[in-house]
């Protein structure tokens, strides 16, 4: 028994080193790696990116294969390290992504939506009305590296003068936007923000009981989401992802779909300047150094 | 039973002061703990826990997510498989440069022995977070992260247990000529296999929790499913994850009992001591490891370009320097201080409950409750704990009382059974109530064990309280977590090396105290 286990012991070792050397290569170079920042739950994103990625399949003539993630700074990173080719960030994400790249991450396309976007306030509690209220409360921001749903917030709390680490009585990440509703909803946090689109989502989709939870504030609008691809992706596929996106037509029944999963009028251009808002904010909120 | 003065307690004077002295330093942690125990029975945060529990029930049983499920429940067991593979790699090279073992003069190794540390001072958690973001996503980031750390603990294990098995005939072959791996080879490791074999083993099923846990931070497996149900407060699929995890678990827990009695059986009579059971195990083996590394598609030969190189040597270099200013400290000190916190209150409730539990006679009911108890893991505990007394250390201290219960109970309740019966006996045939006899008779008997046990529970509890931040229970874990997620790189150094600096204070302590308790 002692020499069977010191065999299997040799064997072990031995096979893990064949096996190792045995995996495949990594993609090969006709596959578009997609992702996307985990502002919903992963399994929703995964659900709205299928028939985009079935319609830029036919536009790119690549295999597009979409990853689901639940680490906004993971696909930060991925884009840096060019583990993804083409990622949706929001404006934070995409400041972090634009420093990681020193500066070559190229915005290619944003929703029209993205351009005035706000962020919503929320609560169940009838005693807070407005910002000032918030001051003792329990509060649920979403990701850290939010736009909507902490990055925006923050900045126009200091704005109205209040600081969520010394103002609040407690503050959480609730990771996500959908969460922070769950939360709020269940008393989990006395109030909490989130982007305003999926907000409205959730209100279409009577997913939220809204004479309990109600907004009670609303922020300026800022620039939020864009679709970003990394800098050394060949010029030919940025062109032809960029066209994709702009071609998409609400008159389109089929094009309508995809745009109505993406919560999309339709798509506009974008560029690297109409984030520097949003920069200066991280700056001013201490999220960036 | 009133005692006259003379015969009172003579030592009580000094109990008294031991007594009180005990809560004056627990009171301030109990404080940094933020132990509220009132918010636990508050009609808000008890509506809030019930209708999440109510939601338990019925289990989700849809099939697109038991589809899910099973992904997840075979990525976690993949994960585990291939993390130790790995881990074995790591350590049986690291293993023979630490060990004293057939030396000709006892010497360590002080570089491995300090890289050892550092591999396994960090956990493994923390190790995953950092390979999420340099590896990308995916269970790659999970098997690396299991593999150093556990890589580390294994080859320290080995390195001991080579040392601790008597050196005679391995001392005889070096004097006869022979190598230092050959004498390690025919003069020590027959006589360590069984051990090693049975660690190795365990840490396998160590492993499998592990992986579950990892899920947490984006590392695949059961613990993203966990996540994601837990987030989005959906009671159902939590439920039956969580159902899934345990009987993973119990399942692991069987299987590794079961190797490991096989370990005990003596070699049969013949010729070749290679039966069924040890061919079966070797191809079983072989086919796992293979499997998982298959299923899990890890790119481990794109890791190894310059690309990747030059990308993770960035990604390190950002840490340093560390961030070492007053103020970043002053934030990481009292970081270590909630930590220290979380996990003293949490040691101290599970060490009550778990008394309490292991001292009923009819033991069925309570060992499946401890069973339970134990099976979850703390991160997960902790997300349910938050729900009832909101986020924050509190949440973390009972998370880890919560699971730690589970364990202590069931050790406790051991340590009391092969406590010698003579003295309880004694007191209860010269008349004193079964709860004196107990006091005074059975206890005394077994609390050095009861308490050795309480402080190697306590010593893994600082470890765990450091990363239940993770999912927003107070501590350094919370601060790593938000510097990492924003790119502070430096500022997350620090709190990294401070997690190291702890976890190596904290060995130290340990082994200095059961030299004392000696």
């Amino acid at each position: 028994m002692k020499f069977s286990t010191l065999r299997r012991m040799a064997l072990k070792g031995a096979v893990a080193c064949a096996a190792i050397t045995a995996l495949p290569a990594f993609a090969a170079d006709a596959i578009l790696r997609v992702s996307a920042i985990p502002d919903e739950a992963p399994t929703e994103l995964q659900r709205k990116f299928a028939p985009l990625g079935k319609y830029l399949e036919a536009q790119t003539g690549m295999k597009v294969v979409f990853t689901p993630v639940t680490d906004y700074a993971a696909v930060v990173e991925s884009l840096a390290t060019k583990k993804i080719d083409l990622a949706w960030l929001g404006g934070f994400t995409f400041v972090q992504a634009k420093i990681r790249t020193n500066g070559t991450a190229i915005p290619i396309a944003q929703r029209e939506e993205d351009a005035k976007f706000t962020s919503k306030f929320i609560t169940a509690d009838p005693s807070i009305k407005a910002l000032a209220d918030l001051k003792g409360k329990t509060f649920a921001f979403g990701s850290p590296s939010s736009t909507s749903g902490s990055l925006m917030p923050r900045f126009y709390l200091q704005q109205a003068g209040l600081n969520p680490e010394k103002d609040f009585k407690n503050v959480a990440y609730s990771g996500a936007h959908d969460a922070t509703v769950a939360f709020v909803a269940a008393g989990k946090a006395e109030a909490g923000v989130l982007n305003a689109s999926v907000w409205d989502k959730l209100v279409q989709a009577g997913k939220v009981d809204t004479s309990k939870v109600h907004v009670f504030s609303t922020t300026p609008p800022y620039f939020d989401y864009n679709w970003t691809v990394r800098g050394d992706l060949d010029p030919v596929v940025v062109k032809k992802l960029t066209d994709a996106f702009l071609k998409l037509d609400p008159a389109n029944p089929e094009h309508k779909e995809i745009l109505a999963l993406q919560r999309a009028a339709k798509f506009i251009p974008t560029k690297k300047e109409n984030y520097d808002g949003i920069e200066k904010a991280a700056h001013a909120a201490g999220l960036l150094k | 039973m009133l005692l006259n003065p003379a015969e009172r307690d003579p030592a009580a004077r000094s109990r008294l002061i031991g007594a009180l002295a005990t809560l004056v330093i627990l009171w301030p942690l109990f404080q940094a703990a933020e132990v509220k125990p009132g918010v636990l029975f508050d009609p808000g945060n008890l509506k809030v826990i019930g209708y999440f529990l109510a939601g338990f029930l019925p289990p989700e049983t849809g099939a697109e997510f038991m589809g899910y499920l099973a992904k997840a429940t075979l990525e976690t067991l993949a994960i585990a498989t291939a993390g130790m593979a790995l881990a074995f790699l790591i350590a049986v090279p690291m293993a023979y440069l630490a060990t004293g073992a057939g030396r000709e003069k006892a010497t360590l190794n002080p570089v491995t022995r300090s890289l050892l540390t550092i591999l396994r001072g960090i956990p493994e958690l923390v190790w995953a977070l950092v390979f999420v973001r340099v590896f990308g996503l995916g269970p790659a980031a999970g098997v690396l992260a299991l593999g150093l750390t556990y890589g580390g603990m294994l080859a320290k294990v080995y390195a001991e247990i080579l040392e601790s098995v008597d050196a005679a005939p391995a001392r005889a072959l070096r004097h006869n000529g022979a190598g230092r791996p050959l004498a390690i080879l025919y003069g020590l490791l027959p006589q360590a296999s069984k051990e090693l074999a049975s660690y190795t083993v365990y840490r396998w099923e160590c492993a499998i929790r592990a992986s579950v846990v990892m899920g947490f931070v984006g590392a695949g497996g059961l613990g993203q499913l966990m996540d994601q149900a837990m987030k989005m407060l959906n009671g159902g699929e939590a439920a039956t994850i969580l159902l899934a995890f345990m009987v993973l678990v119990f399942a692991a827990d069987g299987f590794s009992g079961w190797l490991r009695r096989a370990l005990d059986t003596p070699p049969a009579h013949r010729a070749s001591p290679f039966g069924w059971r040890s061919g079966g195990l070797g191809l079983a083996l072989v086919v796992g490891i293979v499997a998982s590394f298959n299923y899990l598609e890890i790119g481990l030969k794109s890791l190894l370009t310059v690309e990747a190189a030059t990308s993770i040597g960035e990604f390190v270099a950002g840490f340093f320097p560390p961030d070492l200013s007053a103020e970043w400290l002053a934030r990481v000190g009292k970081g270590v201080w909630e930590t220290l916190a979380i996990s003293v209150v949490g040691t101290l409730l599970a060490a009550v409950a778990g008394l309490l539990l292991a001292l009923p006679k009819w033991r069925a009911p309570f060992s499946f409750l401890l069973n339970t108890l134990r099976s979850v893991p703390e991160l997960v505990w902790a997300t349910i704990t938050a729900l009832a007394v909101g986020l924050g250390p509190f949440a973390g201290a009972l998370a880890l009382a919560l699971h730690t219960a589970g364990v202590l109970g069931r050790l406790y309740a051991e340590a009391l059974a092969n406590a010698p019966p003579a003295p309880g006996q004694a007191l209860r045939l010269a008349g004193a109530p079964g709860g004196f006899a107990f006091l005074y008779g059975t206890l005394p008997g077994a609390a050095p064990q009861l308490i050795a046990y309480t402080l190697y529970r306590w010593e893994m509890n600082i470890r765990m309280a450091a990363i239940l931040g993770f999912v927003g229970a107070g501590g350094l874990g919370q601060l790593l977590y938000f510097e990492l997620s924003l790119f502070h790189h430096a500022q997350a150094s620090t709190v990294i090396i401070v997690m190291l600096l702890l976890s190596i204070a904290v060995d130290q302590a340990s082994a200095w105290l059961r030299r004392a308790m000696r």
